[in-house]
């Protein structure tokens, strides 16, 4: 294995759950002056505070610490060996440890996995990581995007068929429904709303995971704009205690779309610290 | 308005409690989540409590391992399920985060209890902790029940005497 990508790979473990990017960190100084809602108000300060703790401290922002969700970025004339991907897992393992990440990995067979009776590994580090998604990039490089996924966002996602009528209205009405719905249950908003939508749910979780990884709080497209004011304007807030910042931003990637009336949207309401990510060139 | 509570907590404290109260939580408090809540419930029907006492306490709903605590979702069934029981049996602040449902509030009031909401802001807590002991069920690891010394936990009444934030 390659210790380099190996130490690369767990600082970006560390990092990715332990600091905001710098976009986040001005879209929270935005909402925060303009916040009236004095609990709403006291909130984000709390979320920036405890931020500025774990950057610090490089100590985890939540104790759910999340899975691992990974993006490699290949160029053109790049190669990625079998021996670089067992490197970034194991850099990931490493990471884990360093952070050190809950311990949460479900022991057992099929079965135990399910129900969870044979209870948790005490070692951070056996929590596997998600199946890397690999997408090819112009420049001449190899780039891993880590990212943890807390399990409250997961309760609250939803991929399902919608009817689009072939009107786009429709289909951004869906999504704000189930992003309205989803942020009042979740507890830890602000957050954003990461959305795919493609032809296969697999195609629109994978949009939704690259949406979240080339997504940005300061630069928002108009559908990501109108589906961010929408949900705020139900009143949900941070905390859901109201106030005027349910969400933060929209992170939305179209990709390509089925000769059909139907189209498949994958829709996750993160929770306030995320994403949680880094990126690092290997 | 910001006010300190200390456990254990009396029904006078509740009493004075209102939704949208910033309080701050000190003493000793236990942690449970999905996994162990329904077991306690178990416990207090069987009479098997033992040295587990829940008259006036406070329940974090959060794991309790190496990367900290932080308030998990209250609505999961089986937490959100566990409220009335525990409630009768004494608890008198369940802690956590998210949206709970109508009857679940009217149970807390029928035991004089109330739901507060914490964000997830687990550096800061870990500053705020004390101590922590296992209490029980130490085979289901992060997830067993704990006790916290914790000194001025921040968080925000949600629903109190059959009113809610929701």
């Amino acid at each position: 294995m390659n210790d380099r990508i190996i130490e690369i790979v767990s600082k970006g473990v560390v990092t990715s759950s332990s600091s905001f990017l710098p976009d986040k960190k001005a879209v929270y100084e935005r909402v925060i002056a303009k916040e009236t809602n004095s609990q709403a108000k006291w909130t984000l300060e709390t979320i920036c505070e405890n931020a500025r703790v774990a950057e610090r401290n490089q100590s985890p922002l939540c104790d759910d610490t999340g899975v691992p969700h990974l993006v490699l970025d290949v160029g053109t004339n790049c190669v990625v060996t079998g021996d670089m991907l067992e490197s970034i897992k194991e850099g990931v393992r490493q990471g884990l440890r360093k952070l050190p990440g809950r311990p949460m990995a479900v022991m057992g067979d099929d079965a135990h996995r399910i129900d969870q009776s044979l209870g948790l590994n005490d070692d951070p580090g056996a929590l596997d990581a998600a199946p890397i998604l690999i997408r090819s990039i112009e420049e001449d490089k190899i780039r891993l995007h880590i990212m943890m996924f807390g399990g409250g966002p997961e309760i609250r996602s939803k991929t399902y068929r919608v009817f689009h009528k072939h009107n786009v209205d429709t289909v951004i009405d869906e999504i704000v429904s189930w992003a309205t719905e989803g942020t009042k249950l979740l507890g830890c908003t602000p957050g954003m709303i990461a959305v795919g939508i493609g032809r296969s749910h697999y195609e629109a979780t994978s949009m939704m995971i690259q949406a979240m990884v080339d997504g940005k709080f300061d630069k928002q497209s108009e559908m990501e704009k109108n589906i961010t004011k929408r949900v705020n304007d139900a009143g949900t807030g941070a905390l859901g205690l109201g106030g005027s910042t349910s969400v933060l931003a929209t992170f939305l990637k179209v990709g390509s779309q089925r000769a059909s009336g139907v189209r498949i949207v994958c829709m996750r309401p993160c929770c306030c610290i995320e994403p949680r990510i880094a990126s690092v060139e290997l | 308005m910001k006010r300190e509570i200390k456990t254990p907590i009396t029904n006078d404290d509740i009493n004075s409690l209102q939704v949208g109260d910033m309080i701050y939580i000190s003493g000793k408090i236990y942690c449970g989540r999905d996994a162990v809540l329904p077991k306690i419930c178990r416990l207090i029907d069987e009479e098997k409590l033992g040295d587990i006492d829940l008259v006036g306490s406070v329940i974090f709903h959060t794991a309790v391992s190496p990367a900290g605590v932080g308030p998990t979702s209250s609505n999961k069934v089986e937490i959100e399920g566990s409220f009335a029981k525990l409630s009768e049996a004494g608890v008198r602040l369940h802690l956590g985060k998210g949206a709970i449902g109508k009857e679940t509030i009217a149970k807390l009031d029928e035991f004089n209890s109330v739901f507060a909401i914490t964000p997830p802001v687990t550096a800061l807590l870990g500053n705020n902790t004390i101590s922590q002991r296992l209490i029980a069920f130490p085979e289901l690891g992060m997830e067993a029940f704990y006790e916290l010394e914790v000194k001025d936990y921040p968080c925000i009444i949600a629903a109190a005497h059959n009113k809610s934030i929701y």
